[in-house]
């Protein structure tokens, strides 16, 4: 089979989005609560507080109605 | 040919299709990595986040699946019905929309106001058909819509690379400038569902779906005499073949497709989206160099502020498009095409119509709360007034994008 790309062009590409999450993430108040520290509010806190749905269309989130 | 527009031609001759008399080897190196890929990341999402943010990863994993298999692409569908009067594709995604809708409409109609749980439903306005149009344009410069940009990158289309890159750029300055954009003249969100009640909401979607495909088939026939079968095509080479290996018959795709929005909404409580992420990783991008992105109004809204702080392992748009990512590359390993659509050398003029169109499409998809999945999919299967309106000023702004690809070596055939 004829392969129309480098192996390792791959594997680096690859590496480096996964190097970038993983820095966004260990950068996160998500990450931070799970090493232990309280009283942030991250996503998944914010999201068993919320009353009201906010889709994540970009549109600005309404109040309950 | 362009690299990459017949990547997203439904059915057609393109980079994520297959044929009869082709039997393909997997190409086990991608296949391996794309498998580790979904593992890793699965497993970090799992050790630090939530359950339902893993099932969501698996589904859009599932969902990247379906596109490249498929081949289901919204921007070739247009342009195959605008330039041949070919309507397969079109009528594809109105079977789509009209699944789609059985399965959204008796859901969300159960939904009491202030549940954590809504329909994918957004104001009407200037910024809406404004950014629509510029979507529609855009997307057809580009080479793919919001979804078929991401799977065609996640199948290794160098150019489809570049779209993606300046759709990002285009989401971060519609994330700027979108404040302003709704200050123009609009009006609220209008649910068919608050109005007309469940069965009234499904009613009138399920016939202008009908009224649509009738419309686009009679004009097919008025062309060529009869109707390409091409929707509810059985498997050419065998049910596991054309499972693993593809083409998906289109049916196949708008069965998962439409199945897997519900489930993203079933699991996170919204509909599925796709491009917040990219307004999103964009930001983050800013941010990381510097710059104070508290000083655009977007970004110190609930939603965004909180995503822009927080992981991008939790925000339920960038964790879907990753699973998307790495499952369109594990069918186009499966299916021993990965990259092959960037062989050969693109044309500059080409390369130039990447840039803009991921521009124009990342601005326009900001001022219209999403691209064809979050707006146009997710929208009208919500039953949301906006989403109608999506189409229809998406559909004029493809018809001059269809009329200006020539000038940037882009062929309509």
């Amino acid at each position: 089979m004829q392969r129309h790309y480098k192996r390792w062009r791959v594997i680096v590409i690859l590496l480096l989005i996964g190097g970038a999450v993983v820095a966004d993430h260990i950068d996160s108040p998500t990450f931070r609560m799970n090493m232990g520290e309280g009283g942030l509010e991250t996503t998944l806190t914010q999201r068993q507080s919320q009353t009201s749905a906010c889709a994540p269309c970009g549109a600005p989130c309404r109040p309950e109605d | 040919m362009s690299a990459s527009a017949e990547t997203l031609q439904p059915g057609a001759s393109n980079g994520a299709s297959g044929h009869s008399s082709d039997e393909r080897r997997a190409d086990g190196f991608i296949v391996t990595v794309a498998v580790l890929g979904l593992l890793l990341l699965g497993a970090l999402i799992a050790l630090e986040t939530a359950p339902f943010l893993v099932t969501l990863f698996a589904v859009g994993a599932v969902l990247g699946v379906a596109l490249y298999h498929g081949a289901f692409g919204f921007t070739g569908g247009w342009r195959a019905f605008v330039v041949h009067k070919r309507s397969g594709g079109l009528r594809a995604q109105l079977a789509l929309l009209a699944l789609a809708s059985v399965l959204f409409i008796p859901v969300l109609g159960t939904v009491e106001p202030g549940s954590a749980m809504s329909g994918a439903v957004a104001p009407v306005g200037v910024s809406l058909v404004v950014g629509a149009f510029l979507f529609g344009f855009g997307m057809q410069l580009g080479g793919g819509c919001g979804s078929g940009t991401l799977f065609t990158v996640g199948a290794g289309n160098i150019r489809m690379v570049l779209t993606l890159v300046f759709f990002i750029v285009g989401s971060v300055i519609g994330t700027m400038h979108l404040p302003w954009w709704l200050e123009l003249p609009g009006m609220n969100p209008v649910s068919l569902i608050g109005g007309l009640g469940v069965w009234g909401a499904l009613a009138v979607q399920l016939a202008l779906c009908a009224a649509l495909a009738w419309w686009v088939g009679s004009i097919e026939r008025r062309h060529h005499g009869r109707i390409q079968q091409r929707v509810f095509a059985g498997p050419d080479r065998g049910f596991l073949s054309n499972l693993f290996k593809g083409q998906w018959p289109l049916f196949w795709a708008v069965v998962v497709l439409a199945t897997g929005n519900l489930a993203v909404l079933l699991l996170s409580g919204h509909p599925w989206g796709i491009t917040f992420a990219f307004g999103l990783w964009g930001a983050k991008f800013l941010q990381a160099v510097g710059v104070d992105m508290s000083q655009f109004e977007f970004w110190t809204w609930d939603y965004p502020a909180l995503a822009l702080a927080d992981s991008v392992l939790v925000n339920v748009t960038s964790v879907t498009n990753f699973g998307l990512l790495l499952g369109a590359m594990l069918a186009a390993g499966l299916a021993g095409r990965y990259n092959q659509a960037s062989s050969g050398r693109i044309p500059p003029r080409s390369l130039l119509a990447a840039v803009l169109g991921g521009l124009i499409m990342g601005y326009g998809a900001r001022l219209a709360f999403g691209c064809n999945i979050g707006a146009l999919f997710s929208g009208i299967a919500s039953a949301s007034l906006h989403g109608w309106i999506w189409f229809a000023a998406a559909w004029v702004g493809s018809l001059l994008g269809v009329q200006a690809r020539p000038w940037f070596s882009l062929s309509n055939n």
